[in-house]
């Protein structure tokens, strides 16, 4: 590894670390580390598990199963409901994100570097077991898609859109379709906390009505219209559709400086059941759903620049067996062939070198409080118990 | 009366004896086979033991079982010739039956009801089977020298025709079960094309076992047996014309009809060429010979197989990988 700087010093507390990218690695196609390191402001401890790269741009195989910080200037702004609710837990009481590098997300990487993007965008799928590490793989790219400057649009669970829905109103658009105002607003405020630095820049192409009163603009930024959407409720799911419009037709022109990134985590909610209701108790297709219909334009890939990662998930969605997680089967035949080219990425359990880092970092972070659990006996148990899924193994050592 | 309690005695088979006129002691949990015959039979008209009663001839004690005096290469079909009940005294076996005492084994063989009960096929031993063979010799004929192997005999005889019939004593001889025919026939000794092969296995059914190819045919409706036959060889002439005949409604066949995946007009083929046309790797041509020209491609060819076969036979690894590998390599990755 080319290291700058390389602290012995074992230190008890880890201190925020907040690294300060060189351009040099930021515009790097290649795979091989050149001599770009992300500077560091202060010095890290030293451990066998722990990446000195945090860029991951510039992680390679080198660096799988090592662990490596995200900072929280990029956690506040890009995750601010993305990532699974454990983790953010595990991220409280530990005071960092250490992130693994894995090859999943490692591979989805790489392709994102080599791609043409003036070609239609790819879509890539994560699939695999349950507590296998998916949203976290996607959350590692799309952490990658930040770094690099692309604009994120990320729906942490599509899932949510099409259940639990507490109010559902005629779309005011298209008499055909539901819009679900809390949901969307809700989407609203994380994009804006995201893609802060983009609203000014980019603008929209279209004049909007929304009421007889309340237009936008041709030409206006697209941060008035988000906040159009999040001050007016009403609205606020055809803002959503809005705004995916303007991206998709604009990412990929030639004048437009920016990438999209869209990162959809449960995607097999959009073409399968829902479980909310209409007034007459018949059940509402997705299709009929403002935001997921528009969600659905966003995937096909008829627009370039740009890339569609996602992943599909049983927890959370409706009516599919426990014991399916091939991509087939979650998605259905209209998945399937809506989303078809894609490339799968299957996310296996932890290897054994994964796996002890992961124990490694536990013991780090004197989680593992039990001493049966420092000895070898105790982590044949933990491999045997949990067999190195990456949940399971953390809902165990949650009670050590 | 009295049988009717002998009965009850005997089904409860765990009884608290009262010692009422006995004489030997009784453990807590006993069998209906240490229980002597109660003196309350007083319309029996037995007596207690050592009472007043009148005169009855003692009863002969039992001698040696013939199990004692059985050598071991005895010719087991005399002592068993015909279905008979188990008798304790016949067979040499150390046979234990039933729900064991608490702590013990079950109980020996001596007049033990359960053993009693149950059929028993100790008059069908090889040797007995051997003997029934020769006896019915006389009246077979030959197998033909010609059909040695199986292979030849469906070659031969390619429609099987099986029925049961039941042999036992009582008050009729008929039995409503061997009126059942079934008729078992491998498809692919019929003359079935493509059409015909799967409208016939759209109209049998659950009928046809796809691992051994074997179409079978049960009939019962018929009283008859013969009667039976003929409707199952009618049932197959019927089913073998109908599928070679094609219906006008028949081109109504929607792509969720279909047995199995096919690529040709499937919506993967059109995403993918039109994904290809879009990413403009034949040039910035249009048009039907684009498409046909990107058909013919390698990689196109591979990604169709990958599809097929992922439909086809479902999901698993290996086929996810397999249609990785090709999407990466349409796709120039």
């Amino acid at each position: 590894m080319a290291l700058h700087r390389l602290s012995f010093r074992l230190r008890q507390t880890v201190t925020h670390v907040r690294p300060l990218h060189t351009s040099g690695c930021g515009q790097q196609q290649q795979q091989q580390q050149q001599d770009a390191v992300a500077v560091e402001s202060e010095p890290e401890p030293f451990s066998v598990f722990r990446a000195q790269e945090n860029d991951p741009a510039c992680q390679s195989e080198k660096h799988i199963g090592q662990y490596y910080t995200l900072p929280s200037a990029h956690l506040r702004t890009l995750f601010p409901h993305s990532l699974p609710w454990r983790y953010q837990q595990q991220v409280k009481t530990f005071n960092e994100a250490c992130v693994m590098v894995r090859q999943p997300a490692l591979e989805v990487i790489s392709y994102l570097k080599k791609t043409d993007y003036s070609k239609p965008s790819l879509r890539y799928l994560f699939y695999g077991l349950k507590g296998s590490g998916k949203t976290m793989s996607l959350c590692h790219t799309v952490h990658f898609c930040y770094t690099q400057g692309w604009l994120v649009l990320h729906v942490p669970d599509a899932h949510l859109w099409v259940k639990n829905c507490k109010e559902l109103l005629p779309s005011s658009y298209n008499t055909s379709r539901f819009d679900q105002p809390l949901q969307a607003t809700d989407w609203l405020r994380n994009f804006r906390i995201t893609n802060e630095h983009f609203l000014s820049k980019i603008k929209t192409k279209q004049r909007y009505v929304w009421t007889k009163r309340e237009f936008t603009e041709q030409g206006s930024p697209l941060g008035e219209l988000v906040d159009q959407g999040i001050s007016r409720v009403k609205s606020s799911s055809d803002v959503v559709g809005a705004v995916m419009k303007e991206l998709r037709l604009q990412s990929g022109q030639p004048e437009s400086d920016f990438r999209l990134a869209v990162a959809v985590d449960g995607v097999n909610a959009l073409w399968g059941r829902s479980t909310i209701k209409k007034e007459d108790k018949s059940a509402v297709d997705p299709e009929e759903l403002t935001l997921v219909y528009n969600l659905k334009k966003l995937m096909t890939n008829d627009w370039t620049g740009g890339a569609i990662i996602t992943t599909v998930s049983q927890t959370g969605s409706l009516y599919t067996s426990k014991s399916a997680y091939l991509p087939q089967e979650l998605l259905g035949e209209r998945g399937f062939d809506s989303m078809d080219p894609f490339i799968p990425v299957s996310v296996p359990n932890y290897s054994e070198k994964e796996f002890e880092s992961c124990y490694l970092y536990f013991m780090d972070r004197q989680w593992l409080q039990h001493p049966q659990s420092r000895t070898e006996e105790g982590k044949k148990e933990l491999i045997f118990l949990s067999n190195r899924n990456p949940s399971m193994l953390d809902r165990i050592c949650a009670f050590l | 009366m009295a049988s009717h309690t002998s009965k009850a005695f005997l089904s409860l088979g765990r009884i608290n004896v009262s010692g009422l006129g006995l004489q030997k002691s009784v453990s807590r949990v006993t069998y209906a086979t240490d229980l002597s015959i109660r003196s309350s039979n007083v319309n029996k008209g037995l007596p207690d033991r050592g009472d007043r009663g009148f005169f009855r001839r003692p009863r002969r004690t039992a001698g040696e079982p013939r199990t004692e005096k059985m050598p071991v290469d005895q010719d087991w079909t005399a002592v068993y010739p015909a279905a008979t009940p188990f008798r304790p005294s016949s067979v040499p076996l150390p046979v234990r039956m039933g729900y064991p005492v608490k702590g013990g084994v079950p109980p020996e063989k001596k007049g033990n009801l359960e053993l009693i009960k149950i059929p028993n096929f100790l008059h069908l031993t090889p040797a007995a089977i051997k003997k029934h063979c020769e006896a019915l010799k006389p009246f077979c004929t030959e197998w033909p020298s010609a059909l040695d192997t199986d292979a030849k005999c469906d070659e031969h005889f390619p429609i099987k025709v099986g029925s049961t019939d039941y042999v036992s004593a009582g008050l009729s001889v008929r039995n409503p079960s061997a009126r059942i025919v079934d008729l078992k026939v491998k498809l692919s000794s019929l003359n079935l094309d493509d059409h015909a092969r799967k409208k016939m296995l759209k109209l049998v059914g659950e009928r046809y076992c796809k691992d051994t190819d074997v179409l079978t045919i049960t009939t019962d409706s018929c009283p008859l047996r013969q009667q039976n036959h003929d409707y199952a060889m009618y049932l197959l002439t019927v089913l073998y014309h109908e599928s070679w005949k094609t219906e006008a409604w028949e081109a109504d066949k929607t792509v969720a009809d279909m047995e199995e995946y096919s690529w040709e007009d499937s919506p993967s083929q059109r995403n993918i060429l039109d994904m290809l046309v879009r990413m403009k790797v034949a040039g910035d041509r249009e048009g039907e010979e684009v498409r046909e020209q990107l058909l013919g491609r390698k990689e196109v060819q591979e990604y169709k197989d990958s599809v097929t076969r992922l439909k086809n036979e479902g999901e698993s690894e290996s086929t996810m990988l397999q249609y990785k590998e090709a999407v990466k390599k349409v796709l120039n990755l």
